[in-house]
């Protein structure tokens, strides 16, 4: 459908007004408040909907108010092709008038109902009610999102383009699939209503089932233990009373036998007592001949032991008296090793003296030489002394000497030299003062051919006396160079003199002879220092000759007295060497007597090898005396001790022997030997007869069986008392079990088992088939819902993908949708948040539900069925940056179809490109 | 002995007995009809005048009935205007416990009754001898009737014998029975030999001719559809030599097994037809079998038909293990109800389960099936 143009006389405030739209794209009408923008869509619904004559109270509200006047609207429209021109007057002047051109031209007009209803009739045929309600946003309703599934066009457009039939005419059997569901399940999927209340009433069922069964069954458990308790009742009491007869048959046979067994304790009795006094005879005899036997062995080991006694002792004797000859021979060789040690301490004495003599000699030697140094060192020191020159003097004087000879050559090179020489005969005299002469001294006359060279610092007189003198008188320069040699030589002079030396060349030669002195000085004293490094030599020698106890001078003498006590302090050596010279010859060989000890250290050191080796051999005899002595003190003990033994023995042995004829004689005081035999052999004739009466008595024991009646009757009566007992503990148990029984009778428990067992069938069956029509209902409500939701997803989608087209040109890339059933819009998501659209702000809903109503145009756009949207006053919530791109939006939707907005804002649609702007005036 | 002697034999009255399948009040209507047949056993005690009247055992369903079944039991035998003889089955033996020696029988019991306890023979008339073998426990280890005969020397002159025993003949049990059976030939030769001259058994709940003397009375009135002949009492006279037995119906109530084959609409009518034709419908119980496959409409009509039967009848019952009946949609059933997009498709997915095989999508079929035609 395409609206061209709306005409409206006395309509509401509006007296006559056209308004022309484009038939394709969007068109903004602008008006203020009051002027009638409303009004339009109204006119354009009321057209369509009421006959000329209606009495609807929406025709007496349009008429404008207190004129008598008829409203009229005329519409024109395109609408499945045609072109449709069609005028309604109601109240005044009522008339319909419709012109329609078909496709092909042809032109048809109806008027009166005949035009209502054809207007009616092509409208309905080309325009989808829900759809024009959907498309169409009248004033304060552009929040509302639209819920467009049951828009036929749509569903057209959707089902083409998604090859999904959706299954709007399914809805019904949908709503009751769900009812049925809901009828035994949850939504979440738990059993409910009756068909849970069926599953818990069979488990109270099943349970009181299982115990009504379980009572029964302890019921046949009885009914068997009863059986079974009677049978065992009989059987024991059958027992029973046989075993009672068999009791009294063996009392009568005890009665007749008990006589018999008294008759054999009596006999029995005097057996016992004859045995006792037979026993106490033999015993009497037993210990007769134990006493005559003790005495005779006693006496037998009395002798033997005495024996053994003196034995023993004589074996001591002959140990005490060898421990006594080793112990003498111990001591001996103690005291040969004691001289022996005497011995090497005299050698060690000797060789000791005779070393700190020969020290003694090289240290006089050396005392000796010392003096001699020290005498030298005290010549050198003496040379020393007395010379001054030393090398700075030397140097100093040869500085001085120079000087002198260089102060010559100035005073030479700056004075004038005189060359006298005498030709003639005349003689040359020669005065002055300040003369020079190299030669040596200046002549005081030149003799012939005799020349003086001169150098004049003063003043020459030059004269041939009488013919002529010359004066010659030095320069200024002169007197300086003089008073400089003068100087010069003057220095030289002192340091001469200080030196004691005639000159240069002599006090080189004294100082060269200090300088040997010098040297003298120092090896003397390095002599000196090698001579006293081991210390005063002198103090040493203090110390060895108070040692020798002789003085420097008689050290020959000490040497005499030292020698006697060395050979007479040793008085046992002469003894033991008498003793054992004999047999120990070549041990002693080169044992040399101390009178002929050498005076010299090596023979003194080897007769002390020699004493050493005679005390170790000493030693060694020494040991060996002391483990022979060790031996016989050992043995000599031995057998003092087993002597002593020996003879205690003896001893015990006496005793015992004396007792035992002491006991033997106080018996036979009682009773002699021969007595004890008779009294023996009577009492045994005695035992053996009672034996004989006894046997006899038992023989008639035997013969009745006397001794067993009594145990059968015994055991006989116990296994009575076990029946009993038995039986009764049987007879409890039995009337136990059937008072039981009786019980369970009267409460009728199999019945109560058979009721338990019914209701559990039925309710079991009742939930059985419950749960067939749950199972059935939850396997269709499934297999639906699953194909439902499929078909959901494909269908929706071609005008989720359209919104999301359109959106994201506002929102940006981020902007999704998702479609409930109804295609409505449930959810949206923005940069990743996702809210239902109740949660979206007001302005943002606004958007959403334009947005979703361009999709839908657009898809609709190019089926028949597609009518104009029509914004009254939308936008209302929009910012300025939302109205751009919004604008922008309903700008492009004019490129697919007819959009008509309505607005008094139109600075709200000034965004909308291409959009025609049409204003309506007061 | 000229005079002839008329005496009622019943059995297996199996009072206190439940079946589930009858549910709550086919149950309490069927166990009042058992007692009902009680009753009417001693109308035809008065109509035929017999003297006596002997039940061979399990008069009652277990020892341990409730109190209630007691007295109703003794009530009902109040009813039996004559003497009456009973013997100790299987299900009411004389073992520990036994309903017999209880306080509550035993203060209730009429006095023209009798329960037969040992095996001592009983004069129950003049000339009439009556020898039972009760069971004293629920297994007993040897034929359980050779007890009442064994010791028997033959009657005397002028004196009719009659043997009650309890349990199943070797020749019928097919050897199936564990529990010892009866001797069927050395009860015979106890007939042959005059010892006895008739033997009344029970615990079959079949009237049944063993031989001419020898016979089941069977139950009272029907307890399983298997039972081919229950439901009467035998009036049995014996004059001279010559006996003479006949089946009095004294029963109220049917039991039937009915074996079906449904593949279409006019299997279902004859079903229908079938259900219509039966008598006494609120005393019978009906036991289905079946098998085939039908359409779904078909289907959903046959599950309301066996609904509404089963208000009509005392019970109707698939029976189970025999039970083999599917729904079977074809194409035009689905598009029948014209369903398109995702139920087209569901319904599609479902109809494939149940051909291959899967029994729960049939259910889930019928049912959308049946709402979808609702819903249209």
């Amino acid at each position: 459908m395409r609206l061209h143009s709306l005409t409206l006389r006395n309509f509401r405030g509006v007296a006559d007004r056209t308004v022309r739209l484009p038939a394709l794209g969007t068109t903004v009408v602008v008006g203020d408040n009051e002027v009638g923008k409303s009004s339009l869509v109204e006119a354009f619904g009321l057209v369509f909907d009421l006959p000329d004559d209606s009495k609807s109270t929406r025709i007496r509200d349009i008429q404008p108010v207190g004129q008598d006047v008829g409203p009229e609207v005329t519409a024109e429209l395109t609408l499945g092709g045609r072109e449709l021109t069609y005028t309604k007057r109601w109240l005044k002047n009522r008339s319909t008038e419709l012109t329609i051109v078909e496709p092909d031209g042809r032109r048809q007009s109806w008027t009166g109902r005949e035009a209502h209803n054809e207007a009616e009739r092509l409208f309905h045929q080309h325009v989808d009610p829900v759809l024009w309600q959907t498309l169409m946003v009248s004033q304060g309703q552009s929040l509302v999102l639209p819920t467009p599934a049951d828009a036929e066009p749509l569903i057209t457009a959707v089902t083409a383009e998604s090859g999904t039939p959706v299954d709007g005419a399914s809805m019904p059997l949908v709503t009751a699939v769900e009812h049925e569901y809901l009828r035994y399940w949850t939504r979440g999927g738990r059993a409910t209503g009756d068909f849970a209340r069926s599953e818990k009433a069979v488990v109270a069922a099943e349970l009181t089932e299982a115990q009504a069964l379980k009572a029964m069954e302890e019921v046949q458990q009885d009914i068997r233990r009863a059986e079974r308790l009677a049978l065992d009742l009989e059987d024991v009491s059958g027992r029973l009373t046989d075993h009672l007869g068999t009791v009294e048959d063996l009392r009568e046979r005890k009665k007749a036998t008990d006589e018999i067994l008294l008759r054999r304790d009596a006999v029995r009795h005097r057996a016992e007592t004859a045995r006792a006094r037979l026993e106490n005879h033999t015993r009497t005899r037993v210990e007769r001949e134990r006493l005559l036997d003790e005495v005779d062995r006693f006496t037998k080991a009395d002798a033997e032991l005495t024996e053994r006694r003196i034995d023993a002792e004589t074996v001591a004797r002959t140990a005490a008296e060898t421990l006594h000859a080793a112990e003498a021979a111990l001591a001996e060789v103690v005291e040969l090793k004691d001289a022996r040690r005497t011995d090497v301490q005299e050698a060690e004495r000797r060789v000791s003296e005779l070393m700190d003599r020969a020290e003694l000699d090289r240290l006089l030697g050396q005392q000796s030489e010392l003096v001699d140094v020290r005498a030298r060192i005290a010549a050198a020191g003496t040379i020393l002394d007395r010379i001054k020159v030393d090398d700075a003097l030397v140097a100093a004087l040869e500085d001085a000497h120079a000087a002198v000879v260089e102060a010559r050559a100035a005073l030479a090179a700056g004075v004038p030299e005189v060359s006298v020489r005498r030709l003639g005969a005349e003689p040359v005299e020669l005065s002055g003062t300040g003369l020079d002469c190299p030669a040596g001294t200046v002549p005081a006359e030149l003799g012939f051919d005799e020349s003086a060279e001169l150098l004049v610092s003063g003043e020459l007189v030059l004269g041939v006396p009488g013919q002529v003198e010359v004066t010659v008188r030095a320069g200024g320069e002169a007197a300086t160079l003089r008073s400089r040699v003068d100087e010069a030589v003057r220095r030289e002079k002192d340091l001469l003199k200080k030196a004691g030396v005639k000159d240069v060349a002599a006090a080189r030669e004294v100082l060269r002879k200090a300088d040997t002195a010098t040297a003298e000085l120092h090896e003397a004293r390095r002599t000196e220092r090698s001579l006293t490094a081991g210390g005063d030599p002198g103090e040493r020698i203090a110390v060895l000759t108070a040692r020798l106890g002789v003085g420097a001078d008689d050290e020959a003498e000490g040497e005499e007295t030292s020698k006697q006590p060395a050979v007479e302090g040793v008085p046992g050596q002469m003894s033991l060497f008498e003793e054992f010279a004999s047999p120990h010859d070549t041990l002693f060989e080169d044992f040399e007597p101390p009178a002929s000890e050498p005076d010299d250290l090596s023979g003194a050191q080897r007769v002390l090898e020699e004493a050493r080796d005679g005390l170790a051999e000493a030693e060694r005899l020494l040991r060996d005396a002391e483990f022979a002595a060790a031996q016989a003190r050992k043995a000599a003990d031995e057998d003092r001790s087993e002597a002593q033994n020996a003879r205690a023995r003896s001893e015990i042995a006496a005793e015992r022997l004396a007792a035992a004829i002491e006991a033997l004689e106080a018996a036979r005081s009682v009773l002699d030997d021969d007595a004890v035999a008779a009294a023996e052999s009577a009492a045994t004739a005695e035992v053996e007869a009672v034996l004989e009466e006894l046997t006899a008595v038992q023989e008639q024991v035997d013969e009745a069986g006397a001794d067993q009646v009594a145990g059968e009757l015994a055991d006989a009566l116990a296994v009575a008392g076990r029946l009993h007992s038995e039986r009764d503990t049987l007879r409890d148990a039995l009337r136990t079990t059937e008072g039981r029984l009786e019980q369970s009778g009267r409460d009728g428990l199999a019945t109560r088992r058979d009721l338990a067992e019914f209701e559990s069938a039925a309710v079991r069956a009742e939930h059985e088939s419950l749960r067939r029509r749950a199972d059935a209902a939850r396997r269709v409500f499934e297999t639906l819902s699953r194909h439902r939701a499929e078909a959901q997803t494909k269908y929706s989608e071609p005008l989720q993908s359209r919104i999301e087209a359109l959106g994201r040109s506002v929102y940006g890339p981020s902007f999704r949708v998702w479609l409930d059933d109804d295609l409505a819009v449930s959810e949206r998501e923005l940069d990743g948040a996702r809210l239902p659209v109740e949660a979206l702000s007001t302005g943002a809903q606004e958007q959403l539900a334009i947005i979703t109503r361009l999709a839908i145009s657009h898809l609709v756009s190019t089926g028949e069925g597609s009518v104009p949207v029509i914004f009254d006053d939308a936008l209302g919530w929009s910012d300025k940056a939302r109205l751009r791109d919004i604008g922008a939006l309903l700008g492009r939707a004019g490129d697919h179809g007819q959009i008509i907005i309505l607005t008094c804002m139109p600075d709200r649609y000034e965004y909308v490109p291409k959009a025609t702007f049409i204003k309506l005036d007061g | 002995m000229e005079e002839s002697i008329t005496f009622l034999h019943s059995s297996d009255w199996q009072l206190g007995m439940m079946r589930r399948f009858l549910g709550p009040d086919g149950q309490a209507r069927w166990g009042q009809a058992r007692l009902d047949a009680v009753a009417r056993i001693g109308d035809v005690a008065t109509s035929s005048g017999a003297a006596f009247v002997v039940v061979t055992g399990d008069v009652f369903e277990h020892n341990q009935v409730e109190r209630q079944t007691i007295l109703r039991a003794c009530e009902a035998l109040k009813r039996i205007p004559v003497p009456v003889v009973l013997l100790p089955g299987n299900h009411d033996a004389l073992e520990p416990g036994s309903l017999w020696t209880s306080a509550q029988w035993q203060a209730h019991a009429p006095d023209h009754v009798t329960v037969l306890t040992d095996t001592t023979p009983l004069e129950i008339v003049p000339g009439v001898e009556i020898v039972g073998a009760p069971w004293r426990s629920r297994r007993p280890l040897s034929d359980p009737a050779a007890p009442g005969y064994a010791d028997l020397q033959p009657a005397a002159p002028g004196v009719t014998r009659i043997l009650l025993a309890h349990g199943q003949l070797t020749s019928l049990s097919g050897g199936m029975s564990d529990v010892p059976t009866i001797d069927q030939a050395a009860l015979e030769a106890a007939v042959a030999d005059g010892r006895v001259q008739y033997v009344g058994l029970g615990d079959r709940h079949s009237t049944t001719r063993v031989t001419e003397r020898i016979w089941f009375a069977g139950t009272q009135e029907v307890t399983s559809p298997e039972e081919d002949a229950p439901g009467n009492v035998l009036e049995v006279t014996i004059r001279a030599g010559a006996i003479e037995v006949e089946p009095v119906r004294v029963g109220a109530w049917h039991m039937v097994d009915h074996r079906v084959e449904l593949f279409d609409e006019e299997s279902l009518q004859a079903l229908e037809n079938w259900f219509a034709e039966l008598p006494e419908k609120e005393r019978t119980y009906v036991r289905l079998a079946g098998d085939g496959s039908l359409p779904l409409p078909l289907h959903s009509r046959l599950d309301m038909i066996i609904d509404a039967q089963g208000e009509v009848f005392a019970s109707v019952e698939r029976w189970a293990k025999f039970w083999t009946v599917r729904p079977a949609p074809d194409a035009a059933d689905l598009d029948a109800l014209q369903l398109s997009g995702p139920a087209r498709a569901a319904m599609e997915e479902l109809r494939q389960a149940l051909a291959a095989g899967d029994e729960g999508a049939g259910a889930a079929l019928s049912l959308m099936h049946r709402l979808a035609r609702d819903a249209g």
